[in-house]
């Protein structure tokens, strides 16, 4: 008697190796800067090239970055929630989530950027080419400074890697030892960093990504980089996991119906991101003060508007029909076009939140920007695998387990 | 009473009543399905079963086809978001169009909300109607009923059965089949043999319910369409008769007995400052006297009583106005104002009448190549008689318009309009300039300049 | 007096513990089908006990005496009020925000616990419907009497009128208020009558009166229990609550425009909307555990609405007031980085102006009250959660109260500021709404299922199957474990 559940299923298929898809992933990013290089420079000040390469790589970086987010979030609400229906595809969330070390080395070519004084991709930061009187006084409160800036970037990335170390220990050791203590650890920690998580994430996303404009402000912006990075984390886990099972793998713990529950989340965060997309732009659309709707003025002209108005169907009404229905969310093959929809979509956001601010937009510059935002992304995939490579794909002896392996959806 | 009520009604009938079909009762939802599966198996489709809540996997059991009702709840949805953005379209941007704090007409961010309710208010009548629909809800007559035992299908037991009607039903071969699963009980049903018409009693409550109702609704019909002498019923006393005085009317409060009350002495009307000084006007008033009597009054007044003065637009521009302009500049022709008067000029005059002041502006030019007969050319600033008007005169002139040219004041501070015309002189002075105006020490670059021009001619 | 079934037990169980891989029941008490049947129909069978009757004319009074006042209101005008220059949006829309806000819970609980599986819902969500409708007639009842001529309110809808021969301004949040107020009322209702159409025949079952027998009968549309009719019914359940879970979020966020589309310093800022819905479904749990804990005490409910249950909506209370403090901060902290004098004012001013009373107090009852829920003692004592709960409610009443009022008697130009001050009206009309709110409450669980009696069962039969199933996964996944055997 063969038992569906066997371990060899559990492992990440032998010719999957980090290092090739690493070295891919360098390429396409050699190859994207390279292009970025060769747009035809325009502006003042910074070279343009330069401040379309930095802007590029901001926008890639937060493009995996909030991935990876995402699956810490997942993680924490999972044991918020005392969840069970998840623990089989658990593991792979977690091993996303513990990429967070590696992509605090990433962050630092944004820090080199700071430090050399440049004025991109942070206008704050060249104090003496700044003339608007209010990013003047806001340079003078102290809080937009290279040094603050840093410090709490090294701040998020040390909350973020401790909670991931955290979960991601204590499931490990549950893989040994099968404790339940393990599990009630991380339910009782949950909380606290579930909060600590909506701090560091909506002030991360405002030092990261708001302060490029930093005119501009809004109260919303946290949640939106959030929505939108938990949309493309429930479409970066169905990727894996059909990938995974393609391969020959995990073919018994993650069924049909996980499939169609990440395929909800997915939709719904989709809805969500839509939510808060649609009530900043309404307020400041509708509260028409210059210094808050210029920030859609910038996104509006230059080429940038072609973005701004396809956003609407892409990243709301066209996703939104194609995954309302339970039979596509059940279908691999649907489900597995509207995730990677999703993650192309995802970037086009990101693009859509920093590009503009590096000047019009430029078409080969943004063929070598979607290039290397593909390399960012495979070197996201290839650092899953290094953590992969040294795991189980499933706790196996997590004690939810059978209840992941047994539920069904109800009707919807 | 009821049609749900199966008290022993059914002995007063004299015919016996019709089986239905057979029911069977079974104590946990596991025989049930159990049972259910075999009923399948046998080939019965008019089955059904009856469950205090609803039972996992009995569709499989008992071969139910999932419902169409998501498709119909989606087209609901699309009807009620295509309601809305209609409705919207059509009452704010086409029957009935206002300006609210200057949006635009029609579908924009701001029709969204209202979009979206009635989207969500569609689909989720549709879905708890469209359920009652394809349940046949509601239906208060039902065999089932008149077997006392099946109250406690809302309870705790769970019932199968199988209908007359199912193109294999035998009366006996189904009761066999049901007894195998071993049911707690087993029932023939009986069909509701109660009177079917309402009783009396609550037919006439009813009828006279609905009658009353219609009272109200009559009273106001009536009074929509009659009329009457006596005086309106004010039931907002305070709202009807307020404690205020209108103009016109006599009041005990003040001496003179007038409710209007005149202006206190000393009181200075808006605008009457800037009427005076010659710096807003581009001519003196107090000496209108001197050049037109008459119309000394009318300069006190305010200025746009001028307005009504001023010969028909027409000919050649304009006759002059025989007021006392002003000849000289009230602004200082420094570097300052001079950029400040082309800045100026480049903004708002040049669109017509051309950088250089020959009234050659795009606007004109276009205006030209569109021959619109309607279009007065614009005047040249070096035409003589432009070249011949005071100072005064051009300020009032881009004060107050002239021709088809509007007033610019209300874009244009007397500083800028005075800027302008120091422009405009400046404009004038380089066309009939002669080199003695150039500095000495640019000149021989000017001279260099046109010695190849003249060469080339 | 009630005839207490034998399954019955008065001691408070602890079933708040879950041992991963062991859910504790959801119910206590070694309930069956009929018991369940039995515990939730005594409610509405039974006499009811000298509280209800005690409680019933209080509130009923209190009610007859805010129709009474509604009544002088017209008659009178909106001057008995305190709304006075600068501050002419006061008691009214604050009370309309702070029902409207309580009115989240019950369809939340119904909608978005559904469709995260969460089953406990099963044994709150009636009560908390119910709710949510008492709530949102309470705040309905405000804009009405607020627009003056409350007998021409009818001319907020779309209708097609003769005599004016124009259209509402679908560019106002306030008409959109109309739009999102109006869908959730009605949605919520039939939410609330279509969940109750299976126990409204269990009722009918019961019922010993024929007229009893033929209201009941009347109510649930002759409801069999048809397993065909289960699975249009359940389809159409499921289909309700992922309609009403956007609309839900959508209310509150309408409620949100109001303010936040306005130039108004304190108000416009983009964080609005998911803050708003965060503090009314803070507000809405915080209002069904005052209600709830009580209720089960009264009705000997206490084995279907356990610990467990009152524990975790202590949590989202936890959670939701967590947020509610974010949101301020975060406020607090965008008004001093964007450097922004008019913002930076207004929240200088909330803090330590006219009205830093008001302030301390929202942030005392509302950020940090639900903190005592980090702690499971406050979870899970009955007296410690009712009074948190009730510091909620206060809390978000003065939190709508510092948003409206603060931002309004600072004006842009210092001349007009002011300083509101409620009168008697104000406040006797707010207590007024609690009576009208409370009677119906109380009316509802003399003559309706108090409890979603179909959806518990439902529950405690799916818990079985599922436990079935893990234990035979679990045997196979230990059988196939490397250490125990080998396998094959």
């Amino acid at each position: 008697m063969t038992s569906k559940y066997d371990l060899e299923t559990i492992e990440l298929p032998a010719k999957w190796k980090a290092s090739t898809l690493f070295t891919l992933g360098l390429i396409l990013v050699f190859i994207g800067a390279v292009l970025g290089i060769f747009m035809k420079g325009q502006g003042s000040g910074e070279s343009a090239e330069f401040k379309h390469l930095i802007h590029s790589y901001l926008a890639n970086f937060m493009f995996i970055m909030t991935i990876a987010l995402g699956a810490l979030f997942f993680i924490l609400i999972q044991f918020v929630s005392r969840a069970g229906w998840s623990t089989s595809i658990r593991r792979i969330a977690e091993l996303l989530m513990w990429t967070i070390p590696f992509l605090a080395v990433l962050f630092v070519p944004i820090l080199v950027a700071v430090w050399s004084g440049r004025s991109v991709p942070y206008e704050w930061n060249a104090p003496e080419q700044v003339h608007s009187s209010v990013v003047k006084a806001k340079i003078d409160i102290g809080y937009l400074t290279k040094e603050w800036f840093t410090i709490r970037s090294v701040l998020y990335f040390g909350l973020w890697t401790a909670m991931a170390w955290f979960f991601y220990g204590h499931s490990r050791k549950q893989d040994e030892s099968g404790d339940v203590e393990h599990s009630l650890a991380r339910q009782k920690w949950a909380g606290p960093c579930i909060m600590i998580f909506a701090l560091s994430v909506s002030f991360a996303a405002f030092d990261w990504v708001m302060s490029i404009d930093a005119d501009w402000y809004s109260t919303i912006f946290g949640v939106y980089v959030f929505a939108a990075g938990m949309m493309a984390f429930f479409a970066t886990m169905i990727l894996i996991s059909m990938a995974l099972q393609n391969a020959g793998k995990v073919r018994a713990f993650i069924s049909v119906e996980h499939f169609h529950d990440m395929g909800k989340f997915m939709f719904g965060f989709i809805m969500f991101w839509s939510y808060i997309a649609f009530s900043q732009l309404l307020l400041y659309w509708y509260g028409n003060i210059p210094e808050e709707t210029y920030w859609f003025a910038v996104r509006l002209k230059d080429g940038w508007q072609y973005l701004a108005y396809a956003l609407i169907p892409l990243h709301f009404a066209i996703p939104f029909l194609g995954t309302i229905s339970r039979h596509v969310r059940r279908h691999r093959l649907g489900l597995t076009f509207w995730a990677a929809w999703a993650i192309v979509v995802h970037w086009l956001d990101m693009t859509f939140l920093v590009m503009p601010n590096a000047g019009p937009a430029n078409f080969i510059a943004l063929v070598g920007h979607f290039i290397g935002g593909a390399g960012m992304f495979a070197i996201f995939l290839s650092l899953f695998l290094v953590r992969a490579a040294k795991a189980p794909l499933v706790p196996m002896k997590d004690p939810r387990l059978p209840e992941a392996l047994t539920y069904a959806n109800p009707l919807l | 009473m009821s049609h749900n009520d199966h008290n022993s009604k059914a002995t007063k009938e004299p015919r016996p009543p019709k089986a239905c079909g057979w029911m069977a009762e079974f104590e946990n939802e596991h025989d049930l399905l159990h049972a259910a599966e075999k009923v399948r198996d046998a080939g019965y489709t008019k089955t059904d079963a009856f469950t205090p809540f609803p039972v996992h996997g009995i569709d499989h059991a008992l071969g139910i086809k999932p419902t169409i009702l998501p498709f119909i709840v989606l087209c609901a949805g699309l009807t009620g978001l295509c309601t809305a953005l209609l409705m919207q379209w059509w009452m704010n941007g086409v029957d009935y169009k206002y300006i609210i704090s200057g949006k635009p007409f029609g579908i924009t961010p701001a029709s969204i909300p209202v979009s979206f309710e009635l989207t969500i208010l569609f689909s989720a009548f549709t879905s708890v109607l469209g359920m009652l629909a394809l349940n046949g809800l509601p239906k208060f007559s039902n065999p089932v009923f008149t077997n006392p035992k099946f109250d406690r299908a809302t309870d705790d037991r769970f019932f199968l059965y199988v209908d007359s009607t199912d193109k294999y039903y035998n009366r006996e071969s189904v009761r066999e089949l049901l007894s195998s699963v071993h049911p707690s009980s087993l029932d023939e049903v009986l069909e509701d043999a109660s009177p079917s018409e309402l009783p009396r009693g609550i037919l006439l409550g009813s009828l006279l319910l609905v009658l009353a109702g219609l009272i109200p609704a009559a009273i106001v019909l009536n009074m929509r369409a009659s009329f009457s002498d006596l005086p309106r019923w004010h039931v907002f006393f305070d709202m009807d008769f307020q404690p205020k005085k209108k103009p016109q009317q006599t009041t005990t409060i003040f001496k003179d007995g007038r409710s209007m009350r005149p202006q206190v002495p000393g009181t200075v009307s808006r605008g009457q400052l800037t009427n005076e000084d010659p710096f807003y006007l581009g001519y003196d008033p107090m000496k209108v006297s001197s050049v037109d009597g008459p119309r000394q009054i009318y300069v006190s007044a305010t200025d746009t009583v001028l307005e009504t003065l001023q010969p028909p637009a027409g000919g050649d521009g304009g006759t002059a106005l025989n007021l006392p302009w002003l000849e000289k500049l009230p602004v200082e022709a420094n570097e300052a104002n001079i950029k400040l008067g082309k800045t100026k000029y480049e903004t708002y005059c040049s669109a017509c009448h051309g950088y250089a002041g020959f009234g050659d502006g795009l606007v004109a030019k276009r205006a030209a190549s569109l021959a619109q007969d309607t279009w007065t050319t614009p005047t040249s600033l070096h035409a003589d008689r432009v070249q011949k008007q005071p100072v005064g005169q051009i300020f009032h002139t881009i004060s107050k318009g002239q021709g088809k040219m509007a007033s610019y004041a209300s874009s244009l501070t007397p500083q800028e309009r005075w800027s302008i015309v120091l422009y405009v002189r400046a404009l004038q002075r380089s066309r009939n300039a002669k080199i003695e105006d150039v500095p000495v020490e640019q000149r021989s670059g000017l001279t260099d300049a046109q010695a190849p021009k003249t060469d080339g001619q | 007096m009630a005839s207490v079934p034998s399954s019955y037990n008065p001691r408070e169980i602890d079933n708040t513990g879950d041992i991963p891989g062991r859910r504790a029941p959801l119910i206590t008490g070694n309930q069956t089908y009929s018991s369940v049947t039995e515990m939730v129909c005594r409610v509405a069978e039974d006499p009811q006990p000298s509280i209800w009757w005690i409680l019933f004319g209080m509130s009923s009074l209190t009610a007859v005496m805010f129709l009474s006042l509604i009544g002088f209101l017209i008659y009178k005008g909106v001057g008995i009020w305190g709304n006075m220059s600068p501050v002419f949006w006061a008691w009214p829309i604050v009370n309309f925000v702070f029902w409207v806000g309580i009115g989240h819970a019950g369809t939340l609980i119904s909608a978005i616990l559904f469709l995260f599986r969460q089953n406990w819902r099963t044994s709150i969500n009636r009560a908390a419907e119910a709710m949510t409708i008492f709530a949102v007639i309470c705040a309905a009842i405000y804009p009405g009497i607020h627009v003056g001529r409350a007998w021409l309110a009818f001319w907020l809808l779309p209708y097609p009128s003769l005599n004016l021969w124009m259209w509402p301004q679908f560019r106002s949040p306030l008409l959109w208020d109309v739009f999102a107020v109006g869908t959730y009322a009605s949605t919520s209702l039939v939410f609330w009558y279509m969940g109750m159409i299976p126990d409204l025949a269990t009722y009918r079952d019961r019922a010993k009166s024929p007229l009893k027998r033929f209201i009941y009968g009347l109510l649930c549309l002759g409801w069999t229990g048809s397993s065909r009719h289960w699975l249009v019914y359940e389809k159409a359940y499921t289909l309700l609550a992922a309609l009403a879970a956007p609309l839900v979020l959508s209310v509150h966020t309408v409620v949100s425009f109001d303010f936040a589309v306005s130039q108004l310093p304190g108000w416009h800022t983009t964080i609005f909307p998911p803050y708003f819905v965060a503090g009314a479904i803070f507000s809405g749990f915080a209002m069904v555990v005052t209600l709830l804990v009580p209720m089960r005490k009264i009705y000997k409910l206490e084995n279907l609405i356990t610990l467990r249950h009152l524990d975790n909506m202590n949590k989202i209370i936890l959670a939701t007031g967590s947020l509610v403090g974010l949101a301020y901060g975060t406020e607090f902290f965008m008004a001093w980085y964007s450097q922004n004098q008019y913002e930076s004012f207004t929240f200088i001013n909330r803090a330590f102006g006219p009205y830093w009373w008001a302030y301390w107090i929202m942030v005392t009852c509302n950020v940090i009250s639900p903190q005592l829920f980090w702690f499971k003692w406050f979870r899970t004592n009955l007296v410690a959660m009712w009074v948190v709960s009730i510091f909620v409610n206060i809390g978000m009443w003065f939190e709508r109260f510092v948003i409206t009022v603060t931002s309004l008697s600072r004006d842009f130009l210092p001349s007009s500021w002011g300083y509101y001050s409620p009168t008697l009206y104000d406040g006797l009309m707010f207590f007024g709404s609690f009576g009208v709110f409370l009677t119906l409450f109380l009316l509802f669980c003399r003559y309706l299922p108090t409890i979603a009696i179909s959806e518990v069962k439902g529950v405690m039969s799916a818990q079985e199957h599922a436990d079935h199933a893990q234990a035979a996964v679990l045997a196979e996944l230990q059988g196939k474990d490397p250490h125990t055997t080998h396998g094959h």
